[in-house]
């Protein structure tokens, strides 16, 4: 980990006195040592950490038996252009994975869920007809004639024999236990049905020994294993993404897919392990890239927390109360958003909804360009909430970026739904909600700029969003881009996210982090950040500073809260703390805008004050 | 009545969506009809809907999710008009199960194949029969062979969807949503044939 020069503190507060490179150098095994496996066997070159330590033995042996391929991943990947072939050896192997097109029996349970028990489960009898009618006449394929019908799938025309596809930094792969593909990020799933059985075989023999593999290093790259039941998933990886982060990635794929099938889809799997799960998931290629996609962007990916669209308290307010009226009448769930960013939410009773299963919700609309065209009625699973029920999702859109999801048990229940978003329409309308929806999309919320210098004028101000915002400062800098960049001491981004609520805001992005890459540099610092904190191995940390070329990296983690921030490299220690106690106190002054408080959990109240 | 496909709700409204009626008066003058399009994915469910109600064609539309709801009045030249409550489907496979969600109570079921696909015409009749099984006793069913304008990839002779239409006692057309040929006939004739409601 080149990047890593800097140094680690985990104790509870900061190191005293800023450090010379080399005393940072000198206690950066924390940084460094996260990458290292507590349990592993090294066998040309290929690390393997399994679940149990005492199957080592047995990994080692194993390791020898398969390391045509798994010996090969380094190599080959570093020299792709050699037109080495690596996994081809086991297409042999499974060789009826593109013909047998098989109906699926798949019947997703409908919204039988504990609270309501209106929907009917009488016709499962008529259900297994209807399969069985299917059987006899279709054949369930995508045909090739039609295949411009389905949304673009990125490289479809590689497979594992092309150079372009070995160069992809990063793949994830789905696959069932008979080591049938079920996606593939990049190229077609058909194609892949060799490489398919060799990750399955790896899979396999691990779980032989009674064991279950986690992760193989092969020089830079990771193979990251995630078993769920007759579901495996696979992410290949030279990103350098710490193996938490990875893992997570993998649960929020198998997720998404649960929010499209439902966790019923295991049973075709009892019924015939041979079972092609492709077709089942046909169109949903454009779900999965995009959840992939944001990966590489959106922090509630790994923060596990929501983000709320900044507003005015009343505004939001008056979001709420209209859509707690329509909770209050049978609704499970009420979700206004914008974009990837909530404007108001409210569940029935004491149904909560888990910040993933929004994640993955959101994710799945905004991705489905159908849902843009009119108002639809879809049936949705939450994972969090029941992963072997359907939910019943009406969903319209107002604009081009803000819409309303209405989630019921019900099937029935479409034109009380229509009904529901007509009044949510009308009000939101009469109180301009959508107008400052749009406002705040172009306005954006947080912007270091704002943070104020000198924190006594700060009770000058109105502890409103961007209103002591000194235009004329800010003009300048957008004129000289390179010069003062960011806020006050040197900072440059930072995300707050609060425990109790399970809400993040982060501050918008500006100069010098204003490139797509920049941002995604920056992100993948955070992620590993987040992870290190985390780390079970060796913290819980309270505090952490890090300085390497691009960042000065500053997270404080405390009961209520978690704050990350990045500065300029150079900037000085003191005066980052300083600036970090001062982003807190701003979060607390537009806590009311920034996130969505209910009434139980305590918000922002408890203080803090970070010492040097 | 939950998910049962077999119990359509007849009695409360002859030709709509039995209880779940929001206001709106239904007489002789004024029809109001809840239609379903079934049928594989990628035939062309969606851009006949959108031709119809929009007029629009969009090439590189979109996969449907669960269904989408839009409706349309049209005017007929007796007077009298049809407001089509118009639930588009979506053709996946996993969605099947949940197609009785959705055609339950439904006045008019349109079933779509594409003539440049064998395969989507077996789905259809798969479609048809089990709405014969499952579907209202006196539902309007009309067989629709879209992507007419690609006649040098036609994989299904007219003569067999005129047969089999024939056959089920259903109405047939060839449509092209993407020239618009056919598609207000279509939606034309199936208000044509639908029973009126009594006049008292």
């Amino acid at each position: 980990m080149p990047s890593d020069t800097g140094s680690s503190a985990p104790h509870h507060d900061l190191d005293p006195e800023p450090q010379s490179v080399e005393e940072q150098l000198a206690s950066v095994t924390l940084s460094v040592s996260d990458g290292q496996p507590s349990t592993h066997q090294e066998t040309n070159g290929v690390v393997l950490e399994s679940v149990n330590q005492n199957t080592q033995l047995v990994m080692e042996e194993q390791l020898q038996h398969i390391s045509v391929p798994a010996g090969e991943i380094d190599e080959v990947r570093e020299s792709a252009d050699r037109g080495v072939v690596w996994g081809r050896t086991a297409s042999e192997v499974d060789m009826d994975g593109l013909s047998s097109p098989s109906s699926s029996g798949y019947a997703g349970e409908r919204g039988s869920s504990s609270e309501t028990s209106g929907s009917v489960i009488g016709d499962v009898v008529e259900q297994d007809e209807i399969e069985e009618t299917r059987n006899d006449v279709i054949v369930d394929e995508v045909s090739e004639s039609r295949t411009p019908w389905l949304p673009a799938k990125r490289h479809v025309d590689e497979d594992d024999a092309s150079i372009s596809w070995r160069k992809r930094k990063k793949h994830f792969f789905i696959l069932s236990n008979s080591g049938k593909p079920i996606y593939s990020r990049y190229g077609d799933e058909h194609k892949l049905a060799g490489f398919s059985a060799t990750l399955q075989a790896i899979i396999s023999f691990v779980e032989d020994g009674g064991d279950c593999v986690k992760l193989l290093r092969a020089g830079k790259h990771q193979v990251v294993f995630l078993v769920k039941g007759p579901i495996y998933l696979v992410c290949i990886s030279c990103t350098e993404e710490p193996y938490e982060s990875l893992k997570g990635q993998l649960e929020l794929i198998y997720d998404q897919m649960l929010v499209i099938l439902t966790k019923s889809v295991n049973r075709c799997f009892e019924k015939n392990p041979k079972f092609d799960m492709t077709p089942l998931l046909g169109g949903t290629d454009v779900v999965f890239s995009s959840l992939i996609h944001s990966f590489s962007w959106n922090p509630a990916t790994f923060l596990h927390a929501y983000t709320c669209l900044p507003l005015a308290y009343a505004t939001r307010q008056a979001a709420g109360a209209i859509l707690q009226d329509v909770a209050d009448s049978g609704v499970l769930f009420a979700i206004l958003m914008s974009r990837h960013k909530v404007v108001s939410l409210v569940g029935a009773q004491k149904a909560s909804l888990h910040p993933d299963d929004m994640l993955l919700l959101a994710n799945f609309v905004m991705s489905s360009e159908s849902f843009r065209t009119s108002e639809s009625f879809s049936p949705v699973c939450l994972p969090r909430y029941n992963p072997f029920a359907f939910l019943y999702a009406y969903i319209h859109y107002f604009d081009a970026d803000t819409y309303l999801m209405l989630l019921t048990t019900n099937s029935d229940a479409f034109y009380h739904l229509k009904d529901c978003r007509i009044r949510i329409e009308a009000v939101l309308f009469k109180s301009n909600v959508l107008s400052e929806v749009q406002r705040s999309l172009i306005d954006g919320g947080m912007h270091i700029e704002d943070l104020l210098v000198d924190p006594l004028t700060r009770s000058e101000s109105s502890s409103h969003l961007g209103q002591h915002k000194p235009p004329t400062e800010s003009l300048e800098r957008l004129k000289e881009p390179y010069l003062g960049v960011g806020g006050p001491a040197g900072l440059w981004h930072f995300i707050y996210r609060s425990i109790y609520l399970d809400q993040y805001v982060s501050s918008e992005f500006s100069s010098p982090i204003n490139t797509p890459r920049q941002q995604k540099r920056l992100y993948r610092a955070y992620q590993k950040l987040f992870a290190s904190m985390h780390d079970k191995g060796v913290g819980p940390h309270k505090t952490q500073f890090r300085r390497d070329e691009n960042y000065v990296l500053l997270c404080w983690v405390t009961q209520d809260f978690e704050l990350y921030a990045a500065f300029d490299p150079l900037a000085d220690k003191a005066s980052a703390i300083k600036a970090c106690n001062r982003v807190c106190q701003w979060v607390k002054d537009v806590e009311n805008e920034i996130f969505l408080l209910d009434f139980i959990a305590p918000s922002v109240s408890f203080r803090y004050t970070l010492q040097e | 009545m939950g998910c049962s496909a077999s119990l359509p709700e007849r009695s409360s409204n002859q030709l709509g969506r039995g209880n779940s009626e929001n206001g709106g008066g239904q007489d002789a003058k004024n029809l109001r009809v809840k239609l379903v399009l079934l049928g594989d994915s990628g035939v062309g469910k969606s851009c006949i809907v959108l031709r119809f109600v929009r007029g629009q064609f969009d090439p590189t539309s979109k996969v449907t999710v669960g269904a989408s709801f839009l409706s349309q009045t049209i005017a007929l030249q007796d007077s009298t008009t049809v407001k089509f409550e118009i639930w588009d489907t979506a053709g996946q496979e996993r969605y099947a199960s949940l197609a009785p969600l959705y055609y339950r109570g439904a006045a008019v079921a349109v079933v779509v194949y594409d003539i440049t696909s064998l395969e989507s015409f077996n789905k259809a009749q798969y479609w048809v029969k089990e709405l014969q099984k499952h579907g209202s006793s006196d539902i309007v069913l009309a067989l629709v062979g879209n992507k007419a304008d690609l006649h040098e990839q036609r994989e299904v002779p007219i003569q067999d969807g005129i047969e089999y239409a024939e056959k089920n006692g259903m109405f047939f057309i060839e449509t092209s949503a993407k020239t618009a040929d056919n598609i207000n006939e279509l939606f034309e004739e199936i208000a044509k044939r639908l029973p009126r409601p009594s006049t008292n």
